[in-house]
Parts: structure tokens; C-alpha cells; sequence
């Protein structure tokens, strides 16, 4: 998978058209052979935007900031990304107009060693559901697929279940980088600082993780897209995916949503019902 | 001579740590105010008796219940939490426990996954007119999380310095 001719092409032309004022990429990331996420303002540097199968990224995360709010912005999407984009469409944080959007009929990103991506492995919606225009060629949706952390953990018992996860938000320093990098964490105050500041006298301990953690996927629970942007940023290598995974498939087979973002205008699995939902866990 | 030897009643999720004796547990009841809440009141005024382990807390309707509500109430005194609310179709804002209903299932299966026994979460639908029903989900969920024991996870005071 290289797009890299086709992005720097279609860039070029955006700028010389005076369609867009930003356009948000990757690029090299100067040391090796990883990328970072560039803001383009020059037509000149265009030249430096790459798009490989190292591209792991989500790039609607940056419609967040300064730099691109109220601009026309040009921006690469693969498929969870463009997901994301669709709910940040849909809840009015962005819009369309202002937007150009270049989709990617994914293949699959991998990591630092060389391996597809778990996510990828498991993708359901590879190709962009939102672009202007659209790079590859579509694959089409493949089956939803349990993710394999969440089914080795939920076969074990109880107890050794509650010692991973102590040890997970152990791990946590409260950094919040899980929160900024998430595209669908833009909430000009976060109610769970407010919490931090009067429940635990702003003190970062393993229950302050854990009352963060809980609620912050609780907040994405039926709007994650599973791009895994807040698991790459996170300094300790937490596996936060394991809790919107786990809200993710309770939601899939319970409730027979489709995925988050997948549909235009739908604002996620909290905001219907259905008469035919499951209650047999109420007394 | 018989002594009669009693099992010691240990937490679920860390059977290292034993209950103290006497233990009794604390039970956070968030209720809503036009079915379950007038339903406690009927417990109350039929002279039914219930176990004094929950704490009842008034909410507007149950989709008020942000699950938050149940994360802070574990993480402070409670043992375990029961959410009460009017039977589908009796809402009085038509829809709200609808939609509380997913939130419920999402959030009892997220802290069971996390590593919370399931029995501490527990819901229940209760109308104005059943005083007995109230007494019955009580009397139930208390008996069952005094088996599991007291609950010791990611509680708010072990980890603040003294
Ligand atoms: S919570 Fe993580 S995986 Fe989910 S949408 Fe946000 S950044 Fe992506
Ligand atoms: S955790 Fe919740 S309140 Fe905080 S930024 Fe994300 S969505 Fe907003
Ligand atoms: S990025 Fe990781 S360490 Fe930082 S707050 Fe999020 S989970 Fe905790």
C-alpha cells in the first residue's frame, strides 16, 4: 500500500486550486523509517507527504486544534479514521463544506516489528465511508470478528481477570494522552478532570486510573471506532483497547447496531433503542 | 464437645482478604422517583420488612443514571449497587428507562470484565404498586452480595496516603 505520488498530486493541485488553507498528512519522520502526522500550509513542502502502510495515525484527530478549525482542510483518511470522522460530522464539530477528504481503501497498517496491526486483522470496514475522492480499490465489509484479547480474557476467572486490570491502571500516570488523541474526545473541559480535582484532591493513584479509565470508556462506548489512536499515545503501552473492545462487542451482539460511524447521521448505540433489547439481567 | 466451624467469608475477587466479623454490607439504591422510589415508600408504609443494608438515593428517572454513579458509589463506600426504575412501557417520561436499559447492560458487563463479581451490579424493575416486589429484589440482593463479601477494589481511601 503506497499512495504517497497520488496524495502529494492531489495536494498539489488543492493548493494551486485554493481549495484548502491546511492540508493534514504524514511525513517522515526524519530518523527513521516511522511516520508523524504534518500540517502542510506551504504548496511547496507537499513534497514531503508520504502515505505507507506505515501511516498509523488518525488524522481526523487533528481537525481538533487551531490550525484547522475554521479552515478548509485538505485530510487523508483510511477506514476507522473516516469512521471517526463521520460521528465528528454528525455531532456537528466539524463541517463538510470545509472539508476535502482523500479515502483509503486500507490494506492494513503494521507496527514497529513488522506485523499487521490487531485492529486491521479484525477491521470490518476497511474503505473510507466519507471522501471526496477514493484511493484503491474497495474490499467491501468483512464479518465482525470478537477481538482475541477480549475472548482470552473473558474465558479466565474472575480473580485473575481483577489482578490484570490492577495492574493495568496501576500502570496509568494520568498523562491524558489517551484523551487527546482520541478524535472523539473534544470536550473543551473534561468532566472527569472536575472529578479528578474534587474526588481525589487531583491525586494520580490506581483508583483515580481506574474511576478515569472506566468513565472515559464509558463516554466512547458506542462511538469508538477502533483506530487505536489513544493506545499508541499512551507513554505506558496500556491495553486500552481491551475496554472499548469489550463495550464495542456487548453493544454489536446485544443490541444489533452496526458499528459506530458506519452510517451517516447515526450518533451511536446510547442515543435509541429498541423494544426488543435485552432484559433479562433486570430483575 | 461440638464447635461448629463457620467458613470464613473472604472478598471474591481477592480471596487473600477475609471479611471482619460482623460484617454486613453496604448497598448504594439509586431509585427513580415515580415507580421505584413510591414503591419503597409503599414497602415502608405496608410495614414490610427489608434488610437496613441499602442506602437509598432519588433520581429523577432511571436514564438519569449515568454510570458514573455506579463506578463513584463503588469506588467510595458501597459493596454493592442496585438501580431501580419503572417497568418498560411505564416511564414517565415514556422512553427514558429504554434507553438506561443499554447503558446497564453495557456498563455490568464492562466492570464484570474489569474484574467486578457480577452480583454487585444488579437492576431491577419496580412500579409504585409493588411494595412486596421491593422487598423481594432487597431481601435478594443483599443476601447475595453478603456472600461475595466486602468489596476491596480500587477503593478510593487504600490509596490515599494517610
Ligand atoms: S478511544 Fe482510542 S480507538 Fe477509540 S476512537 Fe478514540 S482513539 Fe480511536
Ligand atoms: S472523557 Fe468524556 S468528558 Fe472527557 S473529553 Fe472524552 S468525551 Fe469529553
Ligand atoms: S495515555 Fe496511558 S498513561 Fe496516559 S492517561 Fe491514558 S491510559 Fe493513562
Amino acid at each position: 500500500m503506497n499512495y504517497t505520488k497520488q496524495i502529494q498530486d492531489i495536494a498539489a493541485k488543492l493548493f494551486t486550486e485554493g481549495k484548502i488553507d491546511v492540508f493534514v498528512g504524514y511525513r517522515m519522520n526524519g530518523f527513521d523509517d516511522n511516520q508523524v502526522p504534518v500540517l502542510i500550509t506551504d504548496p511547496q513542502d507537499v513534497s514531503k507527504l508520504v502515505f505507507t502502510d506505515k501511516s498509523v495515525f488518525n488524522l481526523v484527530n487533528y481537525l481538533k486544534t487551531d490550525h484547522t478549525r475554521r479552515k478548509r482542510v485538505g485530510l487523508v483518511v483510511k477506514g476507522c479514521d473516516s469512521r471517526s470522522l463521520n460521528l465528528m460530522l454528525t455531532e456537528s464539530q466539524v463541517k463538510r463544506e470545509n472539508l476535502y477528504v482523500v479515502g483509503i481503501c486500507c490494506e492494513g497498517i503494521v507496527d514497529d516489528s513488522g506485523h499487521k496491526m490487531q485492529n486491521c486483522v479484525e477491521c470490518v470496514v476497511p474503505d473510507a465511508v466519507v471522501s471526496d475522492e477514493l484511493l484503491g480499490t474497495p474490499s467491501g465489509q468483512k464479518p465482525y470478528m470478537v477481538n482475541v484479547d477480549i475472548a482470552a480474557l473473558a474465558a479466565k476467572p474472575l480473580t485473575e481477570r481483577t489482578a490484570y486490570f490492577e495492574e493495568v491502571f496501576e500502570n496509568c500516570i494520568r498523562c491524558n494522552a489517551c484523551r487527546h488523541s482520541c478524535p472523539l474526545c473534544y470536550c473543551a473541559k473534561c468532566c472527569i478532570d472536575q472529578e479528578t480535582a474534587t474526588l481525589y484532591n487531583g491525586a494520580n493513584t490506581t483508583s483515580a486510573a481506574f474511576h478515569a479509565l472506566m468513565t472515559w470508556s464509558l463516554h466512547l462506548a458506542g462511538r469508538c471506532v477502533d483506530c487505536r489512536n489513544c493506545e499508541k499515545a499512551c507513554p505506558s503501552h496500556l491495553p486500552l483497547h481491551l475496554l472499548h473492545k469489550q463495550n464495542e462487542s456487548v453493544i454489536y451482539e446485544n443490541f444489533q447496531e452496526h458499528l459506530a460511524g458506519v452510517i451517516p447521521e447515526d450518533r451511536g448505540a446510547f442515543y435509541k433503542y429498541s423494544l426488543k433489547d435485552p432484559d433479562d439481567f433486570i430483575m | 464437645m461440638e464447635t461448629e466451624v463457620k467458613d470464613q467469608l473472604v472478598s471474591i475477587e481477592k480471596p487473600e482478604l477475609v471479611a471482619p466479623p460482623n460484617w454486613e454490607p453496604v448497598i448504594m439504591g439509586i431509585l427513580c422517583n415515580w415507580c421505584s422510589y413510591a414503591g419503597s415508600d409503599l414497602t415502608g408504609t405496608s410495614r414490610i420488612q427489608y434488610p437496613p443494608n441499602i442506602r437509598i438515593i432519588r433520581v429523577p428517572c432511571s436514564s438519569r443514571v449515568d454510570p458514573w454513579f455506579l463506578i463513584k458509589s463503588l469506588q467510595t463506600t458501597a459493596d454493592g449497587v442496585l438501580v431501580s426504575g419503572c417497568h418498560p412501557g411505564d416511564c414517565h417520561y415514556i422512553t427514558g428507562n429504554y434507553y438506561a436499559r443499554r447503558r446497564f447492560l453495557v456498563t455490568k458487563k464492562l466492570l464484570n470484565f474489569v474484574g467486578f463479581h457480577e452480583n454487585r451490579i444488579q437492576f431491577s424493575w419496580v412500579s409504585a404498586a409493588e411494595g412486596p416486589k421491593f422487598a423481594k429484589v432487597v431481601n435478594k440482593v443483599t443476601e447475595e452480595i453478603k456472600k461475595l463479601g466486602p468489596l476491596h477494589l480500587y477503593k478510593k481511601e487504600n490509596f490515599e496516603k494517610k
